[in-house]
């Protein structure tokens, strides 16, 4: 595919935005205003992909959320953006009893049904309103890109599809069903949005599984339907999609529980992990903090700053996989560039002031007149330069403060060296019993990932060692039986493929690139090298695109006439795209792993999505919730 | 990719239609309508619509004739779409009334606007609404300077064309021309305030040039004789006086762009100067007041530390009174 899934996404909502006609070109076109009113849902998705300076720019004037409190303004037209749920079809109703706008164009983010439509029949008819309903739309954009090659299903109500929501012990049949239903939906519109019908791999027995089932059928039920096919609309390139079908490759979480739990040590990782950062958006609290106010003053108020972190900042684009020493030293090497084109310019300002009175100077200002019209028009540029460096040396320092408190480089390494299974210099009892080296948490995790990637569990009386040095630092002990049940569930169910083990087996696959760490401010913090490290859900893509050892993975073809259950792989040609997915959530350090990795690999195009991102904090979390929740199995 | 269920919609109508006549609700569908007409026609929204209609109307214009405008009118192109300088003088003059005209016309939405406040989302909408309008006839008002320093610059070009004056006597006089007329147009804007006029002052300056030029030429012109006098023994080569010629040509057109960019941030900064202004008034302001209640706070203190003072003197002067009368 030519363009991205963000660009795909960008694109249908611009063309929504102007009242679902394909935007024209024409520069100096009549501006049209209108209201744009979305629900959270809504919100969620247009805020990572436009900002309100371009919807300013498409004639929206105001954009208002559906449960506020909101004024009529009868004569202006009203784009609605809403998922069609009882309560906002409700408040559709009363905006039409209200005659609020002049004319209405809804737009459901994922396909409305017969009934939900008629009950807005009936109240339009009932405030004779029927004229002023203008278009109603299906959009299918019921998911949220964030990057150019990344996805996740939902942000709001992310507890209902969570981790804790698919593996807790006490789920009912009809809950798994409804989650695997708003799963299936939003993976629907993804591809309906891409336009392209993807081959489906899963592994057995898992969520996974049934996801993958569930959206063969859904699919496949959509293609036999010729006349209404979403996928054969005249506005797709036709050639599209008959050469070249994307993988879609489904894994489930449980395959891999070391790496939610991984410290990390890249900047865009890091930042998600360490401070507040949602739908590319961190919010920080900036203020005095450590000095003491005088007396008698109020204390001085903790400013939170947000910072959005887009597509159009450079820097970020260019280093938010880079391990963190090379982003401090780039955030310095920019800073100087940019100190020395200022100097440039002020030069410029002193050279001007001079020579302006002389009177024989022409030939000399001529030179200058050309640097000062380039200084000059490059002055925004500059500004703008200035302001992203601010925002990323505030970033960065914020999540350099975090590292040196919690000395979160030696929790890195640590980790590394037990994920790769070299030797290990320093005993997991030590970091445990140190009292400095960062948050009970983190000693959790630590001991976590080790416990999960031992290949022997360890002794009951170390066991009882590490237990109670974890008690003594303070950490919850909660976590530490669910994995424990985890090990041995998926030990009980392994196979010669199954996944569970894989970290062992090399497969060819660990590759080590040795980045050596930089010199820069970080005095007091070790100086790390980063090897790539390889997950398992990488393994598991890379495998289904070369169809080795995955022959134990189903396969699905909703472009199949015969919705037959054969598990053979058509040897077709190597895929070039490939989409992998996460059933239970994911994180910034699979993505960066995928991306590195396909930068490895030329001509091939991964993309990645998760039910859900969370950090580290919030997956131990809702694991501790999934072993409270659970009394029996113990 | 979009569904449109716009056609489902008007069945369900249909059908809930045809329910409701059949459980028996009726609707007088046909007398609200005819009251919808009658909607009021001199709200914000129809006035705005006028302005956009009137803009856009310009914009017709001027693209229409912009390429009999910018044509070069060679010799051997036919006199029918040629246009005389008077009629593109004409058309300069109507477009920039008609630029004013649409300018005071924002100005004066806005402050009805301003008046007529009734919810603070209407307000946001309609300074919204007047953003974008602001915007189109800026991006028009660009069509129309880009066309006049086209204009200009062709008429700055054939002049020095059809002169032959020596470089050192063009760039003096081309010095004494940039000052006073950059002086003139900078004193100018200082004193006005809408987009439209200043890019008319930017033309305006242009143009101010190419009169400047015509009164030197007297001088130039006996300067020309006495050449043609020098030279009309040997071959004739224009070429080394022209090579100055365009560089000042660069360096003017430059200069106009950057005094065109000035411009636009003095008056970005008059606006922000103008509201840091009524900020620090504001400030002052409470600072004085500040002033004023520390002032009473001191003096109530002092008050009532005289009271305090007067109370227990006369307490003791009671007691000692009372031992006084008792002993």
């Amino acid at each position: 595919m030519a363009a991205s899934v963000r660009e795909k996404q960008t694109v249908a909502l611009k063309r929504m935005l102007n009242f679902n006609a394909p935007p024209l070109k024409n520069t100096a076109a009549e501006p049209v205003w209108k209201v744009l009113i979305y629900d959270r849902f809504g919100q969620d998705i247009i805020s990572p992909l436009l900002s309100v300076k371009e919807l300013r720019d498409m004639g929206i004037t105001l954009h208002l959320l559906l449960h506020s409190d909101r004024d009529p303004i009868p004569d202006v037209p009203a784009i609605y953006f809403v998922m069609p749920t009882e309560e906002n079809i409700d408040r559709i109703c009363q905006d039409l009893r209200n005659q609020l706008y002049e004319s209405y164009y809804l737009n459901f983010i994922s396909a409305i049904s017969r009934s939900k439509l008629e009950d807005i029949a009936s109240a339009a008819l009932a405030a004779n309103a029927v004229s002023q309903v203008t278009k109603v739309f299906d959009q299918y954009l019921n998911f949220i890109t964030l990057e150019d090659d990344m996805f996740i299903l939902c942000h709001q109500n992310k507890e209902l599809i969570s981790y804790h929501a698919i593996n807790r012990p006490d789920i009912q049949d009809t809950d798994m069903d409804a989650i695997m239903d708003t799963i299936v939906d939003s993976l629907f519109c993804f591809f309906v949005t891409l336009g392209a019908v993807p081959i489906i791999r899963c592994p057995r027995g898992n969520a996974a599984e049934m996801v993958a089932v569930k959206l063969d059928k859904k699919l496949r039920e959509n293609l036999r339907d010729a006349r209404n096919s979403l996928f054969t609309g005249d506005s797709m390139a036709a050639g599209q999609f008959s050469f070249q079908r994307p993988l879609f490759v489904l894994a489930d979480r449980n395959v891999d529980m070391a790496t939610p739990l991984h410290h990390t040590w890249t900047y865009q990782a890091l930042i998600h992990d360490v401070l507040d950062f949602h739908l590319n958006r961190v919010m920080m609290e900036e203020g005095a903090g450590a000095e003491p106010s005088p007396a008698g003053a109020r204390p001085k108020k903790k400013s939170r700053k947000t910072y959005d972190l887009t597509a159009a900042d450079k820097f970020w684009q260019k280093h938010k996989g880079s391990p963190f020493p090379e982003v401090a030293e780039s955030v310095q090497e920019e800073l100087d560039t940019y100190r020395a084109q200022e100097d440039e310019v002020k030069r410029l300002k002193s050279i001007m002031g001079l020579e302006g009175e002389d009177e024989g100077a022409i030939s000399m200002l001529s030179d200058n007149t050309a640097k000062l019209t380039s200084a000059v028009s490059s002055l925004p540029e500059l500004l703008e330069k200035k302001r992203l460096i601010d925002l990323h040396t505030n970033v960065a320092t914020a999540v350099l403060d975090h590292i040196k408190s919690r000395k979160l480089d030696v929790y890195f390494e640590y980790e590394e060296k037990l994920m790769s299974k070299s030797t290990l210099d320093k005993s997991l009892l030590d970091i445990i019993s140190d009292p400095d080296a960062g948050t009970p948490e983190d000693k959790m995790r630590l001991f976590l990932i080790y416990y999960i990637t031992t290949q022997q569990a360890p002794t009951e009386s170390d066991l009882e060692q590490y237990k109670k040095a974890l008690l003594d630092a303070g950490c919850d002990l909660s976590p530490l039986t669910y994995i424990k049940q985890w090990k041995a569930f998926t030990k009980m169910a392994s196979t010669p493929a199954n996944y569970g083990n894989s970290g062992v087996k090399p497969m060819g696959l660990f590759s080590r690139v040795m980045n050596t760490g930089s010199q820069f401010v970080m005095e007091g913090v070790k100086n790390l090298v980063l090897k790539q490290h390889v997950s398992e859900t990488e393994s598991a893509d890379w495998s289904s695109v070369t169809s080795q050892e995955t022959d134990d993975y189903r396969y699905f073809d909703p472009k199949m006439l015969r919705g037959s259950e054969s598990s053979i792989p058509r040897n077709k040609n190597p895929f070039q795209e490939a989409i992998v997915f996460v059933v239970g959530g994911g994180n910034y350090i699979e993505y960066q792993n995928l991306v590195d990795y396909t930068k490895s690999k030329q001509g091939k195009k991964v993309v990645y999505g998760c039910s859900e991102l969370f950090n580290s904090a919030q997956f131990i979390k809702q694991v501790r919730a999934a072993d409270c929740s659970d009394m029996m199995l113990l | 990719m979009a569904v449109d269920r716009t056609l489902l919609f008007k069945a369900s109508v249909k059908t809930v239609k045809t329910r409701n006549k059949a459980i028996g609700i009726g609707f007088d569908s046909t007398k609200d309508e005819i009251f919808k007409r009658t909607r009021p026609k001199s709200g914000f929204s129809p006035k705005a619509k006028e302005v956009i209609t009137n803009i856009t109307k310009l914009k017709d214009f001027l693209l229409q004739h912009r390429k009999d405008y910018v044509s070069a009118g060679s010799l051997i192109s036919s006199d029918l779409t040629r246009m005389t300088d008077s009629e593109r003088d004409q058309i300069d003059q109507d477009a920039q009334i008609f630029m004013r005209t649409c300018s005071e016309a924002i100005k004066q939405l806005r402050n009805e606007a301003e008046k007529k406040v009734t919810s603070s989302q209407i307000k946001e909408h309609r300074g919204a609404v007047l953003d974008l309008i602001e915007m189109y006839l800026k991006g028009v008002c660009k069509l129309y300077s880009e066309q006049r320093a086209i204009r200009v610059k062709r008429m700055v070009d054939k002049k020095r064309l059809s002169r032959l004056a020596p470089e050192h006597h063009s760039q003096v006089e081309k010095t004494r021309a940039i000052e006073p007329t950059e002086e003139k147009a900078v004193k100018e804007e200082s004193s006005e305030k809408s987009t439209s006029e200043v890019l008319d002052n930017t033309v305006e300056h242009l143009w101010e040039e190419g009169r400047v030029e015509d009164e030197l030429s007297p001088e130039e012109i006996q300067m020309v004789c006495y050449l043609r006098q020098h030279c009309c023994h040997g071959t004739f080569h224009p070429f080394p006086f022209f090579l100055p010629v365009r560089q000042i040509e660069g360096k003017v057109v430059e200069i106009s762009r950057l005094q065109e960019i000035f411009a636009e941030k003095v008056l970005q900064q008059e606006t922000e100067i103008d509201s840091i202004h009524q900020l620090v008034v504001g400030a002052t302001e409470n600072v004085k007041e500040g002033n004023e209640d520390i002032r009473e706070a001191i003096k109530n203190n002092a008050g009532f530390r005289v009271w305090i003072l007067f109370f227990l003197v006369m307490c003791s002067f009671s007691l000692l009174f009372l031992d006084w009368y008792d002993s």
